[in-house]
Order: C-alpha cells, then structure tokens, then sequence
C-alpha cells in the first residue's frame, strides 16, 4: 500500500514491485552502488546497463546529443564483460531490496545463451534480451528484427534461466506484433517495448554528424507517442505482460502507458532531464490521479483504454 | 547542440599546458567548478573545467596535453579557431561569504580554482592560497593568485621553486598558522586524499574536485560513477565534501576504464 490506502504495487511476470516505475537499461545500471541509489530515489525495480560476453569500450566521444525533445545516444553497450560482472550483479543482488532485471546482448542464440547461463547463479529476478540496440551492429536491432532469430534467441535462453525473460523490442519494423509474439512463443514470459529509435544530429556549423558512431538511439518524449502505439498493439493482440518504456517524464506520461496495457512503465531519459527526483514525482503524481478518480488499485488500470474503443 | 565559441587568445603557460580564452555565442554563467564538454569535430569531446569566466561571455580553458584530443588542440586551435561546447555541468564550489577559505591546488588542477578564488574575493572572503607543482618548470598563473590572494605559498618537489615540498606539507604549515572556516582543493587525487584527510582530523570543512573518465556528462550513462554510494562526477559532483568523500571507498583507490571495470589509482 502506498500513500493514502492507494495501492501502487504491480506483479510483473511473478515478480512483485511496489510500484510500476522501473529504471530502465542503459541509464545509470553499470554499479550495484548506483542501481542501490535509484531503488532509494524510489524505484520499483532495476534494470542494469547491456552486458555483452566480452568487455566493450563502447565508442569514443561524443556519445551523446542533447535535443529540446530527447537524446540521441551512441554509448556503442560499454561493459565488462559478463566474466567481470556477475560479481557487480551479485553486489547489487546483496544489497537491494526491490527485483533486479539483467539486460543482455548477443549476436547468436548461443552468445545470449552463454550470458544467461553466466547470470542463472547470481540471484538476478530475471533477464531482459536487448533485442533491439539501434547502433551496434549484428547485435540488438539485427538479430531483433528477424521475427525467427527473436524466436531461437528466447528459446536457447529459456532452456537454460527459470526466471522471467523479458524480450525488449525495436519499434523500427513493420510489425511489431510478429516480433513479439514470436518471443512469447518461445517462452518469454514478458515484453519491454520500446528501445531507443535510430536516429541523427548534424551540427549546422560543423557541417558534420555530431556522434562519433555518426548515428544514435532518439530516446525522451520525442518517442513516446510512437512507444505507447507499441504497447497498445502488443497488449491487444497478446494479452502479455509489457514494460512500456519510451519518453516518460511525468505521472500522466506513465499513466497512458499503462491504460495502454502496460504492466510497468521504464524511466531513463528523464532522469536526465528531471534529475533522479522523478521517480517520486511520478509516484506522487499517480497516487493523486487515482484518489481523485476514484481508483484503489493501479492493476485496475492496465489496458483500460482498450475497453473504451471510439 | 552545442554552444559556438571563437578562441581569441592562446599561450603557452608550460611546455605542455597552454590557456585558451575564448569568446561564446551566449552566456552559459558557469559556476566556479562547473565544467564544459569540448567537441573538437572529428576528433573526440572531453570534460575540461572552467578556468575563468570574465564578463558575460569570454571563458578561459586551461588544457594540458595529455591525450589524442588535447595534443590536437595544442597543435591545431589558434586565435580565430571555432570551439563547440555544452555544458556548464555539474554542482561547482560552495562560494562562501566573507568567510576565511584556503586553496590548495597541485598542477593543473588550479585552473578551476582562478575562477573561484575570484568569485571568493567578490563575497569578501579572505583567499589564502597553496600552489603545488613538480618543478619550477611546471609552474604557471602565481602571478594572478597574488594578485588576488592573501597569502600564497608555492612549493615544487624539488624544491627549485618556493617551498621544497608537496601542496600537502605546505597546506598543514599554514594550518598550524591560521584558522580556516574551509579548504577547497583539486590536484592529483592522492594528494587531495591527504588534504581532505588532514582537514576532516582538524574538523574543517573540505571541497575536492574530482576527475573521471566521462562519456555523457549529464549524468545518466554511470560511467564516472563513484562506489558504493553511487555518485556520477559529472552530475553530483565534480566537487565533493570532504564528509561524502569519506564515505567513497573509490576515492585514491579506483578510476574506471571505458567498459566500467575498475582499475587502481596511481
């Protein structure tokens, strides 16, 4: 129960969360001291930055464009490597009170399957498949988009985790439905929609792309309204349970996310445009509109807005 | 998108530091601490703080050749060179009120601390001021501190110039001196260790200015994250208190490599 007798807790996937805010991947998930930082600012539950089998630099600098609307950001997934960092998940795992979601990526079924395999012993409250990563190539976007890769991908992960998988999808084809009926086939038990959208920025006085990888993933409310398309379409066609993520600055943006059919909402850019704050504004921000309208329990609006067709 | 900028001025401060004063499109008011992103196009963006803020629009960059994109700047930016920056970022110093303040800088890291010894004296406060450096050779800006400060202690290594010694033994010398309400500090982390240790023993307060590896600056991406209390540099930071510094275990022990392993500080 949250504040005044309003109930903000969600069960996602068998997973409890005490509310449906969830930091989303790549935004902040690199330490267990960080993914500790956002549960206190109010999380509900982490997710870590992509973890790939060998260490990635990522791209040089600049890696980031600041937009009025957003970000476009070509990070290129730095990490460690799972080798390295099963010991950072199992720090966090130790220390956190709220579910930890691992994100991985691979460029096989095998690859995925090798990182899952390393995961499985470290506690993590499930794996989500980065499907959909806009700017590294043969990884995410590539093998996301091909509806029977998506389908051996979640397979080979299923025969090795018991815990939730969650397949996080790219917006960028032309059926979304396909992709992610066809994780849900192979046994994923949840989906994340949307990854960041491949995007550019050329600097009018450089007369040159701004990023080093010349091309980015546009993430913030420039996306939102093509992310809550998404969700509305994976949830009316597949009844699943959806992490909506994509431009969610405010309860309200939340919220449509929610009517639309998702379960828990993902929050990253607006970390950086509203500072880590916004995790308890969009709390408060819920709690008021459900009081106000008169609703108990945030699970009495999942997928509402389906019930009110025009 | 970035803030235009025209460098008007550049000099040599040592064989390997040189300033740049450079005229922006805008106003950014940067804070003292606060840091800018400088894309040089095609080549990469790196984090530099900002050494002086005159007027409304002309900063001074202190840049140190250290790396492929400062040795390209070296090389390449003149007067009349276009510069693109965002920024500023991060939290910068607490200014004080006429307040009794101590500086201690090693090397580079006094290029933020010119811009604030100057907000510093516009609050009245008293500027005392130690300037470490290797040799004298590696000495640069006295000259402007005095100008400014009350006191200004300058030590080298080898004692070639000032003081023989480190910032450290000339900040504990004035320390047994004078009282100070704070100490603000940047330099090489292990002797900014040493300065935050030796003040949070006297009980004063203590600000340091910390460097990591950056990639957004906007404090999203966790690459300059400090453990276990999870502090970016870029956003929380780069200056912290010497009370939260005490709790870092990061601190004079890890910096991070690009792919956010950790590596131990020398």
């Amino acid at each position: 129960m949250g504040d005044k007798g309003v109930d903000l807790s969600v069960e996602l996937c068998g997973l409890k969360l005490k509310n449906p805010l969830i930091l989303a991947s790549g935004i902040l998930g690199t330490t267990a001291g960080l993914l500790k930082r956002v549960e206190r600012e109010g999380a509900g539950a982490v997710t870590t930055k992509t973890v790939t089998k060998e260490r990635r630099g990522g791209y040089p600098n600049p890696v980031i464009v600041v937009l009025e609307h957003g970000l476009i950001n070509a990070m290129g997934l730095p990490n460690p490597g799972i080798e390295h960092f099963v010991d950072e998940i199992r720090r966090a795992k130790s220390i956190l009170t709220v579910p930890l979601i691992v994100s991985i990526a691979g460029s096989t079924p095998d690859e995925f399957q090798y990182i899952a395999e390393a995961v499985r012993n470290t506690g993590a409250d499930a794996i989500e498949l980065n499907l959909s990563c806009p700017h590294v190539s043969k990884v995410g976007m590539d093998v996301g988009s091909d509806p029977d890769l998506v389908y051996e991908i979640v397979k080979e992960v299923r025969r090795v985790v018991d815990i939730p998988i969650l397949a996080k999808l790219s917006a960028m084809v032309p059926n979304i439905v396909e992709i992610g009926r066809a994780a849900i086939e192979a046994g994923a038990s949840g989906l994340v929609a949307i990854n960041t959208i491949r995007a550019m920025a050329i600097d009018v006085y450089a007369r040159r792309p701004i990023l080093s990888n010349l091309f980015g993933g546009l993430s913030g409310p420039a996306i939102r309204p093509i992310a809550v398309r998404c969700v509305y379409e994976l949830y009316e066609e597949l009844k699943a349970p959806i992490i909506g993520v994509g431009g969610v600055l405010s309860w309200r943006d939340a919220l449509e996310f929610i009517l639309a059919g998702a379960t828990a909402v993902g929050i990253g850019t607006a970390i950086a445009i509203r500072g880590l704050k916004v995790f308890k504004e969009i709390e408060e921000g819920l709690t008021r509109y459900m009081i106000e309208e008169g609703f108990s329990k945030i699970r009495e609006l999942i997928g509402l807005a389906h019930e009110n067709p025009v | 998108m970035y803030i235009r900028g025209r460098i008007v001025k550049d000099k040599f401060l040592t064989f390997s530091v040189k300033a740049y004063e450079i005229e922006l499109e805008k106003d950014i008011m940067p804070k003292p601490g606060q840091f800018v992103m400088l894309w040089v196009p095609g080549v990469g963006e790196i984090p530099l703080s900002v050494a002086q803020y005159i007027g409304n629009r002309l900063m001074e960059l202190v840049i140190a050749k250290v790396g492929k994109v400062t040795t390209y700047i070296h090389e390449k930016f003149k007067s009349g060179t276009r510069v693109f920056i965002r920024g500023p970022y991060g939290n910068g110093f607490t200014v004080l009120k006429k307040a009794k303040c101590l500086i201690v800088a090693g090397g580079c890291g006094l290029a933020p601390m010119l811009y604030l010894i100057d907000k510093l004296i516009e609050q009245k406060c008293t500027v005392d001021v130690v300037l470490g450096f290797k040799t004298r050779y590696d000495v640069f800006y006295v000259d402007r501190f005095k100008e400014l400060g009350r006191r200004v202690l300058i030590t080298t290594e080898d004692g070639s110039m000032g003081v023989k010694g480190t910032a450290v033994d000339g900040m504990i010398r004035l320390l047994e001196e004078q009282e100070y309400d704070m100490v603000y500090t940047c330099g090489k982390e292990l002797m900014m260790v040493s300065v935050v240790k030796e003040c949070l023993k006297r009980g004063i307060r203590v600000e340091a200015s910390l460097e990591r590896y950056m990639k957004c600056g906007i404090g999203i991406c966790g690459s300059c994250v400090l453990d276990p209390l999870g502090l970016r540099v870029c956003k929380d930071g780069p200056v912290f208190s010497g009370e939260i510094l005490s709790k870092v275990e990061d601190f004079g022990k890890y910096w991070r490599n690009p792919d956010g392993s950790k590596r131990a500080l020398s």
